[in-house]
């Protein structure tokens, strides 16, 4: 309970800092809402002209869209110290004070940064959402609204995990390396849509490797009472733990690329 | 001109450096390129349009092979305006603006160049259906090289307008994010223009962004017929012109009231 009450102390001291430079916020958080709008866009300028996209119809796609963004955002948004900063901890040798404190360097990091400039993103996936579920007449139940919280929560801890695989890479070879991005800013792009319109390569990849599919598009496709894949019902309800399972994989790799971890020094 | 064409050949050799990288960011767009073409076969065999997929596709390869044209900014030059080390750079007997076009015009070539290459050899084998497509005829190919050679006169002049700004504002973030997305939205990346609804496109092909990879593209793809390519390398020519002159007259005027901060 001690770490939680941590982490939203850090949360409120970095928010004062932020909110000092209140005109570059305010137009960083302009620019933000402009991007993700234009993304949103181009959802908007596709529906239009192809107007269905196999059996989904533009609802459901707003519904993929609108998911996939206020996951990927709210991970952004509070996982900043992972998404965002961790590379320059460890080129900066800053990752050595944080192996000397009686707290998880995961833990610290987290507490590292926020960045509350992303609640426009989110925003606009909410938005999306709504279009979505009022567009294909979601018939909204308990169980229906139970199962959107876990997938967004179990998607964010998965797209936390991805980002972690970019920082081990970091711990080893120091640079922050481009290749990481496929996965996570890929599986962004990508799974905005459902994954069954892709081949069976790529489909694997964001089902198996990093399960997009399973956390985020079952318990969707769940929702919209339209099937993703021929898989019975109830599988909606568990598949999203993939992301914890991932996540945990993936943590344990991390501890042990720690142990690696030799300061750059200064 | 000499000093400025040696600053260009520098940048392009310190660029060359950096190889490693660029193997990562090959792959990386590659994927991107592939995840695109996915979506697109299956939009287009929800409903088929008029304009050939085989098009669509070479679009998106062409796109992804010069994204480093659109999005590559001198983040070196931003440190210089926020810590001041620009004043080194004003006691250069060369003018400002020449020196930063140059700088930028080297990375952007080499950058894009370097990935171009390679990535449009793999595109080139593969399977039907999701390779790009031979350019239309052997003038057609000169065309869109000459016009590609013009969309990156077109894009740093454009990037130079935005360098100058920074220095008046001091913070690039929101500006940059800004112009990112402008780029990257009006020259045809996120969404290839010629998917646009085709009275935006009227009006789309002619802003500045769309010199830059848009017309090269089009003019590849034989979209422009020949008697088109007289206008589009036309208006090119007249953007690049305007925002050089445009640039020029911003940075002449930021000069006389630069205030270099630190010490």
């Amino acid at each position: 309970m001690n770490t939680v009450k941590l982490y939203i102390r850090s949360m409120g001291m970095l928010l004062k800092c932020q909110m000092q430079y209140p005109a570059s916020f305010l137009m960083q958080t302009l620019a933000q809402l402009i991007m993700e709008g234009g993304e949103m866009l181009a959802l908007v300028l596709i529906i239009d002209r192809f107007g269905h996209l196999g059996s989904w119809q533009p609802g459901d796609l707003y519904f993929f869209f609108g998911m996939m963004s206020v996951t990927f955002y709210l991970t952004e948004c509070f996982g900043r110290g992972v998404t965002g900063t961790f590379p320059s901890l460890v080129r900066s040798g800053q990752l050595d004070t944080m192996l000397a404190r009686p707290r998880a360097v995961l833990t610290q990091v987290l507490c590292s940064d926020i960045d509350p400039r992303r609640i426009v993103c989110i925003a606009v996936g909410v938005t999306a959402l709504c279009i979505g579920s009022r567009l294909s007449a979601v018939r909204w139940t308990f169980a229906k609204a139970l199962l959107l919280c876990e997938a967004v929560a179990m998607g964010v801890v998965l797209i936390l995990g991805l980002f972690l695989i970019e920082a081990i890479f970091c711990i080893y070879s120091v640079k922050s390396v481009e290749l990481v991005n496929a996965l996570t800013y890929g599986g962004r792009s990508a799974c905005a849509y459902p994954v069954n319109i892709y081949p069976r390569p790529l489909r694997t990849l964001f089902t198996v490797i990093a399960p997009f599919a399973l956390t985020l598009q079952l318990p969707a496709a769940y929702i919209l009472d339209k099937p993703l894949f021929s898989w019975p019902a109830w599988t909606a309800f568990l598949s999203p733990l993939s992301g914890a399972a991932a996540f945990g994989v993936i943590y344990a790799l991390f501890q042990k690329a720690l142990r690696h971890y030799r300061s750059t020094g200064s | 001109m000499k000093s400025y064409l040696s600053v260009f050949r520098l940048r392009l050799r310190m660029e060359l450096q950096y190889r490693g990288a660029m193997l990562g960011g090959i792959l990386c767009q590659v994927f991107f390129g592939l995840i695109l073409i996915a979506l697109y076969r299956t939009l287009y065999a929800s409903r088929p349009q008029a304009l050939p997929l085989e098009s669509v596709v070479t679009y998106v390869w062409l796109q992804q092979a010069f994204f480093r044209m659109v999005l590559s900014s001198d983040d070196e030059l931003m440190d210089k305006i926020r810590t001041g080390g620009i004043a080194y750079d004003l006691c250069r007997p060369v003018s400002l603006y020449g020196f930063y076009y140059a700088r930028i015009a080297a990375m952007k070539l080499t950058g894009s160049a370097m990935r171009a290459v390679p990535m449009l050899v793999f595109a080139a084998l593969l399977p039907k259906g999701w390779n790009i497509a031979p350019p239309a005829s052997i003038p057609a190919a000169a065309l869109g090289l000459c016009s590609l050679t013009l969309g990156l006169l077109c894009v740093t002049a454009l990037e130079n307008i935005s360098m100058g700004f920074t220095m008046r504002t001091l913070d690039f973030r929101g500006i940059r994010a800004v112009m990112n997305l402008l780029m990257t939205l009006l020259c045809g990346n996120i969404l290839p223009l010629t998917l646009f609804p085709d009275s935006w496109q009227k009006v789309i092909t002619l802003l500045p962004y769309a010199q830059l990879l848009d017309a090269p593209i089009r003019l590849y793809t034989g979209q422009y017929g020949m008697d088109a390519a007289i206008r589009v390398i036309g208006l090119q020519a007249g953007w690049t012109l305007l925002l050089i002159l445009l640039g020029t007259l911003l940075w002449r005027r930021n000069r006389s009231r630069l205030t270099v901060q630190g010490g």
